[in-house]
């Protein structure tokens, strides 16, 4: 497995998406991250209460793990789908499947080199976010804020989450063969279709189904001890997203990687 | 498991692709220590065959085995068979080297033999170019690469001779030559009978999914050299050479006769002598380019 693993991130590092992915994942944390350190506390409008103020732990934790998060998930998720689609598309599959027939076991390959790369994005967007959103607070008159409650643990979850992501591409791309049909699948569940179940559902009053949705899931994982919403636990939040990913990807064993490779 | 070679056998194999029967119930066996050449018209179901043995394809029915073993099975298949089956299973944007890398290290193939192979196919220089830029006798060098990567004992080589200049597959036969007299199981596969009539010593020859003949290229290929004549009066050329003495092995429907015992110019004096218009007049054949000529001209319809 080790052999696969090594295998598929070579496959990832030796063509250009990956880096290019990165960039945009990058550009879009510190957009979100200099955004977040700049309407902090301000008033959302009349009658709402201020976002939290720049000093207070929620909004640091807004200008570094959530925004990194917020930047570079759909990025993870689309590298994942791309992993496993661009086998069919450019027909480096029959390379694949001659170096090990025993195709499940590619598939649990890339989960876990995915997962791996999920993990890099997360910590390269961590930098960047400490970097550009701890500039801009720090332009503010409030410094880095690095000794924020809870910071560090939510940087690492959002790292998680990130990898999961990641994950949950290969699962949507083991599951839909067709590399163009699978990104927009993927990005509009997570998008629009979701968005809307979870308006759906809430406005027939079963808030208690719409956080077990993967966004909502992945929200939990991302940030213990929310309040604003009930999301599950974060730890069962990181489980659901996980079990989504892996679910997806055993489906699409089952379906479509077991099917004629010519 | 390097340099020696397994018998691949292929048992009543057949494949459907819907109602489509690709092949039909093909039975044939690859020796080691040979080239064998996989002939027959494109779509006669050579390209499925290959896919079949090599695990991608699932039967409809029959066996395909390497060695005993299907391919599914082997410990260590890419140390034991080494398939090149398109030029276009690359990715445009990796290089060569990074794809064989991304190889070796799925199939713990030492990382030097990357190397070793791009030099061996001559492609060291553009090895590290992205592979969208190649050309096709590049990428089928490539291919080549990625076969011989593992130091395999058998060869399922698909077309390998295509896109290659005649340099190139004057080259390639040297090469495929060396590999089956080191005991290597070597099956290249083409639609062009010339293309491979000079490399192969064995021959497996394929229509509509089912095989024709197999045997060794020396017994297929002997035999009385055959010209092949078309005319509008097929009835009246075909007494006029059995009165010269010449053989006429059949007529087909467009008036086409192929005929032995004589050549082309005995042939077209006879129909001269005759009176006998002539539309065609082929140069000698040998016995299995005029079953190879049948075949693809009764593919065309």
């Amino acid at each position: 497995m080790t052999a696969l693993v090594r295998s598929e991130l070579r496959k990832i590092t030796s063509t250009r998406l990956w880096w290019a992915l990165l960039i945009g994942a990058l550009l879009f944390s510190a957009i979100q991250s200099v955004a977040n350190a700049l309407v902090a506390g301000m008033e959302a409008g009349p009658g709402t209460p201020a976002m939290a103020g720049l000093g207070t732990s929620e909004a640091v934790r807004a200008v570094y793990p959530s925004a990194m998060f917020t930047g570079t998930y759909i990025f993870a998720l689309v590298l994942g789908i791309t992993g496993m689609t661009g086998e069919y598309r450019y027909q480096t599959v029959t390379a694949t499947f001659l170096v090990s027939p025993r195709r499940s076991r590619v598939v649990v390959a890339k989960l876990l080199a995915h997962a791996a790369m999920g993990v890099l994005y997360g910590l390269a967007g961590l930098v960047v976010v400490l970097v550009a959103g701890g500039v801009t607070m720090t332009i503010r008159g409030y410094g880095f804020g690095l000794g924020a409650d809870r910071l560090w643990a939510t940087m690492g979850l959002a790292v998680l989450a990130v990898a999961i992501w990641a994950v949950l591409g290969i699962g949507v791309g083991t599951l839909i063969r067709n590399q163009v049909a699978a990104v927009v699948t993927g990005v509009a569940i997570t998008f629009l279709v979701e968005p809307l179940v979870t308006y759906l559902l809430a406005a027939a009053d079963l808030d208690s189904l719409v956080r077990w949705l993967p966004s909502n899931a992945s929200s939990a994982l991302m940030s213990p001890g929310n309040t604003l919403l009930e999301y599950l636990d974060w730890w069962v939040g990181g489980l659901v997203l996980l079990c989504y990913g892996v679910v997806l990807a055993a489906l699409g064993v089952l379906i479509s990687v077991r099917r004629d490779v010519s | 498991m390097s340099g020696t070679g397994s018998q691949v056998d292929v048992v009543g194999l057949t494949k459907m692709f819907g109602s489509l029967r690709a092949v039909d119930d093909l039975t044939f066996s690859v020796r080691p220590g040979a080239v064998t050449g996989f002939l027959g018209p494109n779509g006669s179901g050579k390209t499925t065959t290959l896919r079949c043995i090599l695990g991608l394809l699932r039967p409809t029915s029959g066996s395909t085995t390497i060695g005993g073993l299907r391919y599914h099975d082997l410990p260590d298949p890419v140390g034991t068979v080494g398939a090149s089956l398109e030029a276009s299973g690359f990715h445009p944007g990796r290089s060569a080297r990074a794809h064989l890398q991304v190889m070796a290290l799925g199939a713990r193939i030492d990382p030097a033999r990357v190397d070793q192979m791009l030099a061996q196919v001559g492609l060291t220089e553009v090895g590290d170019k992205r592979v969208g830029g190649y050309s096709l006798g590049m990428r089928q060098r490539l291919a080549l690469a990625a076969a011989l990567l593992g130091d395999p004992g058998v060869l399922l080589l698909d077309e390998p001779a295509n896109g290659l200049d005649p340099a190139g597959i004057a080259w390639l036969r040297g090469f495929l030559r060396a590999l089956a007299s080191e005991g290597r199981t070597v099956l290249i596969s083409s639609h062009v009978l010339s293309e491979v009539q000079q490399t192969v010593d064995e021959v497996v020859l394929l229509a509509r999914g089912r095989l024709v003949r197999q045997g060794r290229l020396e017994d297929l290929d002997t035999g009385p050299r055959e010209v092949l004549v078309r005319t509008p009066e097929p009835e009246k050329l075909r007494d006029a050479l059995a009165a010269a003495a010449l053989t006429v092995l059949g007529v087909d429907g467009s008036g086409r006769l192929r005929v032995t015992g004589g050549t082309p110019e005995v042939v077209g004096h006879v129909a001269f002598e005759a009176g006998v218009e002539l539309h065609e007049l082929a140069a000698e054949t040998s016995r299995l380019e005029s079953v190879f000529l049948e075949l693809t001209e009764g593919d065309r319809g």
